[in-house]
């Protein structure tokens, strides 16, 4: 019988394996190419990640969507292979919502953390292969604390909680510098950052980003892209549209000189 | 002593009128299409018996709680281990019961030697349009229905087709979700004064001195002799609501109306039970 209301064991059961075990060491090591962050602001947090996804020298899609809502209260950035990150993705959002269903009550936010290091540690075969390595951030709103969270994992599923701020992917090495001078040396802390400076702070971060990792997309405005950015509070997720990002975009963050 | 066709027969015959004595203290359930979606109606007492399954699927049930969790969880199973594999919106009610959880409830229904599901089940689906609704309904013996508009669920099927007549004559065109409400409560006492009638009759006939029993049952009970009669119940019971509402946010449909919710839209009459 297992676990009661556990849907990853359920699949198990009917032969599904997340990973494919590949020859250790035999891939070459892939980069994690693209920026993601989350850092608590005022009213919650707030998780942005930039479109671009690359194969090599390849720009292969500027419209991903690499923060992925699991539900009402929680999001998983994603940084590293695609496939596996949206399927481990596919897993949680299913996990989440069986475990409300037939036990009729939330799964806990610590329950939730739980789930992703333990497909991210059933994946360590396919990580090493360097077929299917995920650095994701998880970041949700804890209702029962009523607090943000955030937390990040390396890729063999140890789990670390951030503070202030987590950032993941190539462009990460970049930013992580700036957000600890803005956050200690800052006018204001990050956490006491009303929603808009947060979302003119994500913007030039991954602008910033963009600029000295190419595999970061950044902001295209002639195509009118703009990167994901979702904020998560006590109420829930919303997703800031384009036309709220575009007027900030233009007043703060490009450089009239 | 099962292997001759005609004690089979037998067996199976008596195995229905085991099942239906089961039903005669139940709750019935109500649903009814309204103009955001589905409403399922049930006063309960002790368990909840309205459930969610999966998006766009709700379940409300009569019989044995442990049966009915059995059920539950196998649909529950079953929808999300489609809704994973292949996608959320082939996770259809129809699929679920015709080729899932009909012919597990026939088979153990007919298998004399084993212990058959004491259930009859209702399960709403609220279309990508208003049009594709639908509700289905499962009798213990794995005979399913689909309907569209309203389904009831009810100790006997003379009781089901007196409350479903009730609903036929009531219902308007579009009804706003308090209207609803209103109209699945009243229809839910239909069923509960019924089935407390047919109780009374059979008591009747086991002592011949009592006299014309069937007449009482002829007469529809007036609007508010119908809310009165929940309002009765509501003290040792509990007044059980959920909606399939097509305008939520986000992909699980299904919401159970809280008590807050509960007090805004229930008749005048009612708020008073459901606050303390």
């Amino acid at each position: 019988m297992g676990m009661q209301g556990d849907f990853y064991q359920l699949l198990k059961e009917q032969g599904y394996a997340l990973a494919t075990s590949g020859q250790v060491g035999t891939g070459h090591a892939l980069t994690n190419a693209t920026t993601i962050l989350a850092f608590k602001y005022r009213d919650g947090v707030l998780v942005a990640g930039d479109r671009r996804a690359t194969a090599g020298n390849m720009v292969m899609y500027d419209r991903t969507d690499k923060v992925l809502e699991i539900d009402r209260h929680s999001v998983m950035a994603i940084a590293g292979v695609p496939a596996t990150a949206y399927e481990m993705v596919r897993i949680l959002e299913h996990s989440f919502k069986y475990y409300r269903r037939t036990q009729l009550q939330e799964l806990s936010f610590d329950g939730k953390l739980r789930a992703v290091s333990k497909l991210l540690k059933e994946n360590v075969p396919a990580a090493l292969a360097g077929t299917g390595a995920v650095v994701p951030v998880f970041a949700g709103y804890d209702l029962e604390q009523g607090s943000a969270k955030i937390y990040f994992y390396d890729i063999l599923g140890a789990e670390f909680e951030a503070v202030e701020y987590a950032v993941s992917g190539s462009g990460s090495p970049t930013i992580r510098g700036i957000l600890h001078y803005l956050n200690t040396w800052g006018e204001q802390p990050l956490n006491a950052l009303p929603e808009e400076q947060a979302m003119v702070q994500a913007l030039r971060l991954l602008t910033s980003a963009a600029e000295f990792d190419s595999a970061t997309g950044g902001v295209n405005r002639e195509a009118s892209l703009y990167p994901v950015i979702k904020l998560i509070t006590g109420v829930g997720i919303q997703t800031v549209p384009d036309a709220t990002l575009k007027p900030l975009y233009e007043s703060q963050v490009v450089r009239y000189v | 002593m099962y292997e001759e066709p005609y004690r089979w027969v037998e067996a199976v015959g008596n195995r229905r009128q085991y099942l239906d004595e089961q039903f005669k203290q139940g709750s019935p359930v109500v649903a009814l299409t309204y103009e955001g979606g589905i409403l399922i109606t049930t006063v309960s007492k002790g368990t909840p018996k309205l459930y969610e399954i999966y998006d766009r699927l709700a379940l409300g049930g009569m019989g044995h709680p442990t049966d009915l969790e059995k059920l539950r969880f196998s649909l529950l199973e079953m929808a999300h281990v489609e809704g994973f594999n292949r996608s959320p919106s082939d996770v259809t009610g129809a699929r679920l019961i015709k080729n899932g959880i009909a012919p597990v409830i026939k088979q153990a229904f007919e298998e004399v030697y084993k212990a058959p599901f004491i259930v009859r089940i209702l399960v709403a689906e609220l279309g990508q349009k208003p049009e594709k609704d639908a509700l289905l309904t499962i009798n213990y013996d794995g005979t399913f229905e689909e309907v569209t508009g309203h389904a009831v669920l009810a100790a006997t099927t003379a009781i089901q087709a007196k409350m479903l007549t009730y609903l036929k004559d009531q219902q308007q065109a579009t009804l706003t979700l308090e209207q609803a409400l209103d109209l699945t409560l009243r229809v839910w006492a239909i069923g509960s004064l019924a089935q407390q009638q047919a109780e009374a009759d059979q008591d009747a006939e086991a002592k011949p001195t009592a006299s014309g029993a069937g007449s009482v049952a002829a007469v529809i009970p007036s609007r508010d002799a119908l809310i009165e009669h929940v309002r009765g119940l509501a003290g040792e019971r509990t007044i059980e609501c959920a909606i399939l509402e097509r305008q939520a946010p986000g992909t699980s449909k299904y919401r159970p109306l809280k008590q807050a919710v509960l007090l805004r839209l229930l008749p005048a009459a009612l708020q008073s039970v459901v606050a303390h």
